[in-house]
C-alpha cells in the first residue's frame, strides 16, 4: 500500500496542484492559495463532523456536491469551487446561517475579526430574502465570570462543544434541544469552569462566545495584534497579544499555531492574566531611597544612583527572576565578566545537579506526544504547573498512546491510562508499571518533573538509566521556572548566592524580575539580603523586594518587552512587546546596558537583537540562533552535554510530615495580579489524608498552622481520602496568599512540616 | 391482489403469537433450527442474497448485500442493530409484529446474527412504544428460557443475545447513524459516512443495522427458501411488504401484500375500504411522508421499488397516507414542514435553519398572508436543502412539499391569494385489516 502521506496530484479549477495524500480538500486547497469557506471544520478538535456545510464543492464522479472538510484527496481527482451549483450552495448556507442571526454586527465583539462576517462578504448573497420573525433567546448570559454566551448569534459549528468534550475531556458543554432551537448550555446547569474554557472564545467563529474582560474594548481596527510568547509557567506557549492605548487589552492563542509547543491552545491563566499589567501593584515610577528617606526619581536619576552604587561595590552580585531573558542573563555575566571583577551572576531556581543525566538525553517537544505510542507523567501535576500540557496528553490519548502515570499528587491525568500513586518522596517505587510500558514501546516520550525530581537524585538516575540507549525514548521536562532553561543554557547557578549574602560577601545586589522573598526559602532570603549591601530593584511589580530596595528602576513585563524564553523543552522563542507598558519603565536588558555606559564599561550593543546574538556567540547552548532564525515560532537550543554522576540523596530536613508542594494553576502571583481572575483564583490549602487529619485531630476546612525549619503558615486544612499518609500537599500561593512556597527551602529541596491546630 | 401474511404470521393464524408455544405451533423457529443445525453462516447470508429481500425502513437497500459488507476477519466484536425507531409519520407497521408476532423478529434476529457472526445484538425502539417495549421484553425472556437465545443457542454452539434500547422521542434516531450515536448514549445526531456502519458502527466495530420488518421477513425465508420468496414480486421487489394505510379511508390499518400485485387504487379502494362516498381521491404519500406526493393520476401504479420510483415517488417505509378532496394540500404540507422543522436535529445548516424558513413560509400561507412570489422562493428553498445535508432527512422534508406545489401548484397559488380555512375532521372511520 502506498504511503497515505505520498504526494498526490489533483486539479482543482482548472490548476494542477499537488497534496499529500489523505489531506482534505479544504486544506489541500488553502495550500495553494484557493479559499473554500468553512465554519465547523477545526482539525485541532478531531475528525471532521460535516455539519455546517459550508465547504460544499463539486467532485467530478461524485454525486451530489460534497463536503471538502471530509473529502480527502486522491490520485487525479477534479475538483471545482466556483461553478453556478457550487456558488448557489455557499450563497445558500450564508443565507441559513443568517436567517435566524440578529446582524447586530455594529455592536458585536467580534464585528471586523469575524468569520461569519468575512466569508459573509465573499460567498454570501448581497440581501436576504428571510421576511419572518428571527428566533430569539435570552440574551447576553453569563456562561461564567470570562465567557459572555449570546444563543441568537451562534451558528451552531459545534467548536465549543467538541473542544470541551474531546479536547479538553470537561464535558461541560453541550448543545441542548435540537433544530433550529438548539443552544449551547453546560451540561451542569451551572458555569462553564475549567482551566481550558478561553480557547473557546477563539474557536467560535461568530460572536456567541466573547471574554468578557475584553467586551465593549476596542474594535479590531483599533488594536494592533502582536505574536508574542506567554510567560506564566515554562511552557511558552505561543500567544497573541491585542494592544490598544498603550496596554494590552486581549490576548489570544495564536492563529497560526505553534504545533511543537501549544497547537494554539491556551490555559485560562495565560489568557486572562494580563490584566496583571495594570494593577495597582504595578511599578510605574523610579525611585531612589537615601539616608532613611525616600523620593521619586526620573528614570535617569535613578539609573546614575544605580551605576554609582554598582561601581562603589567590592563584590556585586546579580540575581535572576525565573521571568528573566536570555539577554538580561547575558547582560549581567557580561556586565561582571568586563566590569565588575569579584562579581557574580545567579539564577532564582532549582540548581537540579541531579538533573544532567536526564537532561542530556534525547528530547521531546509537546508536538512529539502526537506520534507517541506511550506517554509516561513521572511526579509533578501538569495540569497546575504546565497546563496546556495537559491538552497534549490527552491529544495523544486519543490518537491511540498508552498513558502511565506515576506520582504522589491526584491530577486530572489520572484516569487517563495505567496510573501508579506512589508514597511521597518515593517516586523510584513506581518505576515498575514503565518499565514494562517502555519495553512495548516504540515510540515513547516520558514527562518529568524538574521540582520532584531534583528532590530524588535516585529516582532521577533510574530514570536516567532506564530511557538511555533505547531507541524511541524520549524525556520532556516539565519545568518549574519560566526561563529557567535560558539562563541555564547561559551556564548560571541556581545556587552559591544566598550563602555569600549570609556571609556578608555581597556587596551590591541587582535583582533582576526577582523577589526572592515571596519564594521558596523567603525566610532565608530575608535574612540573607540584610546583609547585603545596596540593593537595586529593577522590578515590574511591587513586593518586599522594591520595599527593601535603595534603587527601584521599573521594568516592563514579558507582555511589553523583547527578549528571549526559552521554554522548559529547550525551544528558544522571541517575546515580542505587545504595547508600550508604562511610561517609565524600560526593558530590563535595556536599563542594565544603560549601567554599563554609567559605570564606564559600555556594552558593545545597543538592541535586544544585538544582545542576543551576543549572546548566541557566547554560549555553546545558543550557536547559531539569532532573531532571525528564531523567527516566529523559536528554535531548540543545543541539549547539553552529560555532566559527571549526580548528586547525593538528601534527607528532608525538620520534623512531622513530609511537605508535598502543589502546583494551583489560579493560585499564583499572576492569578492575584489580575482582577480578570478574581473569581477563578483560589486560596492554598493542606491536604491531608483522613488518617493524618484525624491523628492531628483537625477537620476539613479547620485552619492549621504549618511550620518547617524555612517558615510557617497557616492554612484551612483539606481531608482527602485520595491522600497518601505521612504527608502534607500544601498548595503553592502568591505573595497575597502565601502557601506551601513559605515552608520550602531556597533550592525546593525535601522537607517536613508539623501540622498544628491554630 | 393477493395479501399475503408472512410477516403477519399472526394474522394467518388467527390469534397473537405472543406466546413462545403459540409460535412455534404456527411454525416459529423453524427457521432458525434449520440455519443452525445444518447451514454455516456464508450459506444463511447466501439465502438473504438468493432472496432479494430489501431493506423495509425506507432507502430499500438489498438487505444481503449490506450484511455482507460487514469484515470477514476482524478482531473486533460485531453488532446487530434492529431498528424499532419506527417514527416515520403514516407508519405504524412494524409495531403490529412487535405486538403480535414479537418471536418473529427475535428470530429473524438471531439468524441474521449468526449469519454475520454477531455475539450481540440490540433492538432501538421508539420511546413512545412503551407498551411494545415491555412485550418485547417478555419475549426475550421466554425465548432466552427456551435457548433460542444466549449460550450456545439449541446446542449450536452459537452465543448470542439480545438487549432492548429505549429512544427518547427523536424522529433522527430511526436514522442509522444517529440511532447508533444515541444507542451509545450520546447526543442523536448522523454521523458523517464513511466510514460505514458495516466498517465503523456502534462502539466503532462492525454493525448490521435493519428495520424490524426487514428482520421479521428472514423466518419465513429460511423456512420456505430463498428462491420461493423471490419468486414473489418482480425480480427486483421480491416477497411481501407491509403497508399502513391511513388518512381519509374507510378501512385504515396493516395490510401485507406481496410487491407488484397489487395497485396503489387496489390498496386504498378494494384492501382499505375506499374513501367516504362522494368524496373523490386527491393525493397520496405512499411511503411515509419523507417521500414526493402521488395524484389522481398514479393510481394505477403497482405497489414495488421500480414502478414507485418510475411514477416519481419512492415505496419508502409504507406509510400508505391517503388524503380525499376535503383536504388543503398547502395545509398538509404545512403540517409536515412543522413535523420535520420540529425533528430537524441541528446539525447541517440546511436542514436546521432551512426547514424552520419553510415552515414559516406555509404558515404565512395558510394564515391568508402569503404572497404570489413565495412560491418561487418556497422553490429556491428546496433547491438549496435538499442535497446539500449529510443525512436524508432533509431530502425527506422537501420532497413531499416540492412535489406537492409542482402537483398542486392551483392550490398553491390559490392559498397564496386567500390563505386556508381548517378543514372540518374526518368522523366515520372503521377499524381496518
Amino acid at each position: 500500500m502506498a504511503d497515505r502521506r505520498d504526494p498526490v496530484s489533483f486539479e482543482i479549477d482548472g490548476r494542477t496542484l499537488v497534496a499529500p495524500a489523505g489531506t482534505m480538500l479544504v486544506d489541500a486547497a488553502a495550500m495553494h492559495g484557493i479559499e473554500i469557506p468553512i465554519f465547523c471544520y477545526e482539525p485541532r478538535l478531531g475528525p471532521p463532523i460535516g455539519a455546517c456545510r459550508m465547504c460544499l464543492v463539486e467532485v467530478e464522479g461524485m454525486r451530489g456536491l460534497q463536503t471538502a472538510c471530509s473529502t480527502p484527496v486522491a490520485p487525479d481527482m477534479v475538483v471545482r469551487t466556483r461553478t453556478p451549483e457550487v456558488v448557489d450552495a455557499q450563497e445558500g448556507v450564508l443565507e441559513l446561517l443568517l436567517i435566524n442571526h440578529p446582524l447586530d454586527c455594529p455592536v458585536c465583539d467580534k464585528g471586523g475579526e469575524c468569520p461569519l462576517q468575512d466569508r459573509t462578504f465573499r460567498f454570501g448573497p448581497g440581501a436576504s430574502r428571510f421576511t419572518e420573525p428571527k428566533r430569539h433567546f435570552p440574551k447576553p448570559l453569563d456562561l461564567s465570570p470570562l465567557i459572555a454566551l449570546d444563543r441568537e448569534r451562534c451558528i451552531t459549528c459545534y467548536r465549543c462543544v467538541r473542544f470541551s468534550q474531546d479536547v479538553a475531556q470537561d464535558r461541560e458543554l453541550i448543545f441542548a434541544e435540537r433544530g433550529d432551537g438548539s443552544f449551547i448550555a453546560t451540561r451542569s446547569g451551572g458555569e462553564y469552569r475549567g482551566r481550558f474554557t478561553g480557547n473557546v472564545v477563539d474557536l467560535c467563529p461568530v460572536g456567541a462566545l466573547t471574554s468578557i474582560p475584553y467586551r465593549f474594548v476596542a474594535r479590531p481596527w483599533d488594536v494592533v495584534n502582536t505574536p508574542s510568547v506567554c510567560a506564566h509557567c515554562p511552557v511558552g506557549c505561543n500567544s497573541e497579544l491585542t494592544g490598544r492605548d498603550g496596554r494590552i487589552r486581549r490576548v489570544t492563542g495564536r492563529p497560526e499555531p505553534n504545533a511543537a509547543v501549544e497547537e494554539g491552545w491556551l490555559c485560562d491563566k495565560g489568557r486572562w492574566a494580563y490584566p496583571s499589567t495594570f494593577g495597582p501593584d504595578r511599578v510605574t515610577r523610579p525611585v531612589v531611597r537615601e539616608l532613611g528617606s525616600e523620593r521619586e526619581a526620573t528614570l535617569e536619576e535613578a539609573l546614575d544612583r544605580a551605576a554609582l552604587l554598582l561601581s562603589r561595590a567590592a563584590a556585586p552580585a546579580f540575581l535572576l527572576g525565573p521571568e528573566a531573558t536570555v539577554e538580561e542573563g547575558f547582560i549581567a555575566q557580561d556586565l561582571v565578566a568586563r566590569a565588575l571583577p569579584g562579581g557574580r551572576v545567579a539564577r532564582l531556581g532549582i540548581p537540579g545537579e541531579a538533573l544532567g543525566a536526564l537532561r542530556a538525553l534525547p528530547a521531546a517537544e509537546l508536538g512529539d506526544l502526537d506520534r507517541a505510542d506511550l506517554v509516561a507523567v513521572i511526579g509533578g501535576d501538569p495540569s497546575n504547573g504546565q497546563p496546556v500540557v495537559e491538552l497534549r496528553v490527552r491529544k495523544a490519548q486519543r490518537n491511540g498512546a498508552r498513558i502511565v502515570v506515576v506520582g504522589p499528587r491526584p491530577t486530572p491525568l489520572d484516569g487517563l491510562g495505567g496510573l501508579v500513586r506512589t508514597e511521597p518522596g518515593r517516586l523510584l517505587t513506581g518505576f515498575d508499571l514503565l518499565e514494562d510500558a517502555l519495553a512495548n514501546a516504540r515510540s515513547a516520550v516520558v514527562l518529568w518533573d524538574e521540582a520532584d525530581l531534583a528532590g530524588e537524585p535516585a529516582a532521577a538516575e533510574r530514570l536516567a538509566g532506564m530511557l538511555a540507549g533505547r531507541p524511541g525514548a524520549r524525556q520532556l521536562e516539565l519545568g518549574a521556572d519560566v526561563n529557567g532553561a535560558g539562563l541555564r543554557a547561559l551556564g548560571i547557578p541556581a545556587g552559591g548566592l544566598i550563602e555569600a549574602a549570609t556571609a556578608q560577601r555581597v556587596g551590591t545586589l541587582v535583582a533582576v524580575h526577582a523577589d526572592p522573598e515571596t519564594g521558596p526559602g523567603g525566610g532565608a532570603w530575608s535574612a540573607a539580603l540584610e546583609r547585603v549591601g545596596p540593593i537595586v530593584a529593577i522590578a515590574s511589580h511591587h513586593g518586599p523586594i522594591t520595599e527593601r530596595a535603595s534603587v527601584v528602576l521599573p521594568a516592563l513585563t514579558a507582555y511589553e518587552q523583547e527578549g528571549v524564553l526559552v521554554s522548559m523543552t529547550g525551544r528558544a522563542q522571541r517575546l515580542r512587546p505587545g504595547a508600550p507598558g508604562p511610561e517609565r519603565a524600560a526593558d530590563g536588558w535595556e536599563l542594565l546596558i544603560a549601567l554599563s555606559h554609567r559605570i564606564g564599561t559600555p556594552l558593545p550593543y545597543r538592541t535586544a537583537r544585538q544582545a542576543f546574538a551576543a549572546a548566541a556567540a557566547a554560549s555553546p547552548a545558543l550557536a547559531g540562533l539569532s532573531y532571525e532564525t528564531l523567527g516566529v515560532l523559536g528554535q531548540p537550543v543545543a541539549r547539553p552535554a552529560a555532566p559527571p554522576a549526580g548528586a547525593p540523596a538528601r534527607e528532608p530536613e525538620g520534623e512531622g510530615l513530609l511537605l508535598v508542594p502543589c502546583p494551583a494553576i489560579f493560585g499564583d502571583a499572576a492569578s492575584y495580579r489580575s482582577d480578570a481572575l478574581a473569581a477563578v483564583r483560589t486560596l492554598p490549602a493542606a491536604g491531608l489524608s483522613p488518617t493524618e487529619a484525624a491523628r492531628l485531630g483537625l477537620a476539613d476546612g479547620e485552619p492549621a498552622t504549618l511550620a518547617s525549619p524555612y517558615g510557617r503558615v497557616t492554612l484551612p486544612i483539606r481531608v482527602d481520602a485520595r491522600l497518601a499518609d505521612g504527608a502534607a500537599f500544601v498548595d503553592l500561593g502568591a505573595p497575597a496568599a502565601p502557601g506551601a512556597e513559605a515552608l520550602l527551602p531556597p533550592d525546593r529541596g525535601p522537607v517536613r512540616v508539623e501540622v498544628t491546630r491554630v | 391482489m393477493p395479501q399475503l401474511n408472512l410477516v403477519y404470521r399472526h394474522r394467518e393464524a388467527g390469534a397473537p403469537l405472543t406466546g413462545l408455544r403459540d409460535y412455534e405451533r404456527a411454525g416459529g423457529f423453524q427457521g432458525l433450527r434449520t440455519a443452525l443445525a445444518q447451514m454455516e453462516p456464508d450459506e444463511v447470508l447466501y439465502q438473504f442474497h438468493r432472496s432479494g429481500l430489501r431493506g423495509r425502513g425506507g432507502a430499500g437497500f438489498p438487505m444481503g448485500r449490506k450484511a455482507s459488507f460487514l469484515p470477514k476477519d476482524t478482531p473486533l466484536r460485531t453488532y446487530i442493530v434492529c431498528n424499532a425507531d419506527e417514527s416515520e409519520p403514516g407508519t405504524f407497521k412494524d409495531r403490529e409484529i412487535i405486538e403480535m408476532n414479537p418471536f418473529q423478529l427475535l428470530e429473524g434476529i438471531t439468524t441474521a446474527a449468526y449469519a454475520i457472526g454477531a455475539a450481540r445484538g440490540y433492538v432501538y425502539i421508539r420511546g413512545e412504544y412503551e407498551h411494545q417495549a415491555r412485550i418485547l421484553e417478555r419475549a426475550l425472556a421466554e425465548a432466552r428460557a427456551a435457548g433460542y437465545l444466549g449460550e450456545s443457542i439449541l446446542g449450536s454452539g452459537f452465543t448470542f443475545d439480545i438487549t432492548i434500547y429505549r429512544g427518547a422521542g427523536a424522529y433522527i434516531c430511526g436514522e442509522e447513524t444517529a440511532l447508533l450515536e444515541s444507542l451509545e448514549g450520546k447526543r442523536g445526531q448522523p454521523r458523517l459516512k464513511p466510514p460505514f456502519p458495516a466498517v465503523a458502527g456502534l462502539y466503532a466495530s462492525p454493525t448490521l443495522i435493519n428495520n424490524v420488518e426487514t428482520l421479521a421477513a428472514i423466518p419465513p425465508i429460511m423456512e420456505r427458501g430463498a428462491d420461493w420468496y423471490a419468486s414473489l414480486g418482480t425480480e427486483k421487489s421480491t416477497g411481501t411488504k407491509l403497508f399502513s394505510v391511513s388518512g381519509h379511508v374507510l378501512r385504515p390499518g396493516n395490510y401485507e401484500i406481496v410487491l407488484h400485485d397489487t395497485t396503489l387504487r387496489e390498496l386504498v379502494f378494494d384492501i382499505a375500504g375506499g374513501l367516504r362516498p362522494g368524496r373523490r381521491f386527491k393525493a397520496c404519500w405512499v411511503g411515509g411522508s419523507s417521500v414526493p406526493v402521488l395524484g389522481e393520476e398514479a393510481l394505477d401504479t403497482p405497489l414495488d421499488y421500480e414502478s414507485l420510483q418510475a411514477a416519481g415517488t419512492f415505496l419508502g417505509s409504507g406509510g400508505c397516507i391517503v388524503m380525499d378532496d376535503s383536504g388543503c394540500i398547502v395545509r398538509a404540507s404545512l403540517r409536515l414542514a412543522r413535523f420535520y422543522r420540529h425533528e430537524s436535529c441541528g446539525k447541517c445548516t440546511p436542514c436546521r435553519e432551512g426547514t424552520g424558513w419553510m415552515e414559516r413560509l406555509l404558515q404565512r400561507l395558510v394564515d391568508g398572508e402569503g404572497r404570489i412570489e413565495d412560491l418561487d422562493l418556497l422553490e429556491s428553498l428546496f433547491q438549496r436543502i435538499a442535497g446539500k445535508t449529510l443525512c436524508p432527512l432533509a431530502d425527506g422534508a422537501v420532497a413531499p412539499i416540492q412535489s406537492a406545489l409542482r402537483l398542486f401548484r392551483d392550490d398553491f397559488v390559490r392559498v397564496a391569494r386567500e390563505g386556508s380555512p381548517r378543514p372540518e375532521p374526518m368522523t366515520e372511520v372503521a377499524v381496518g385489516g
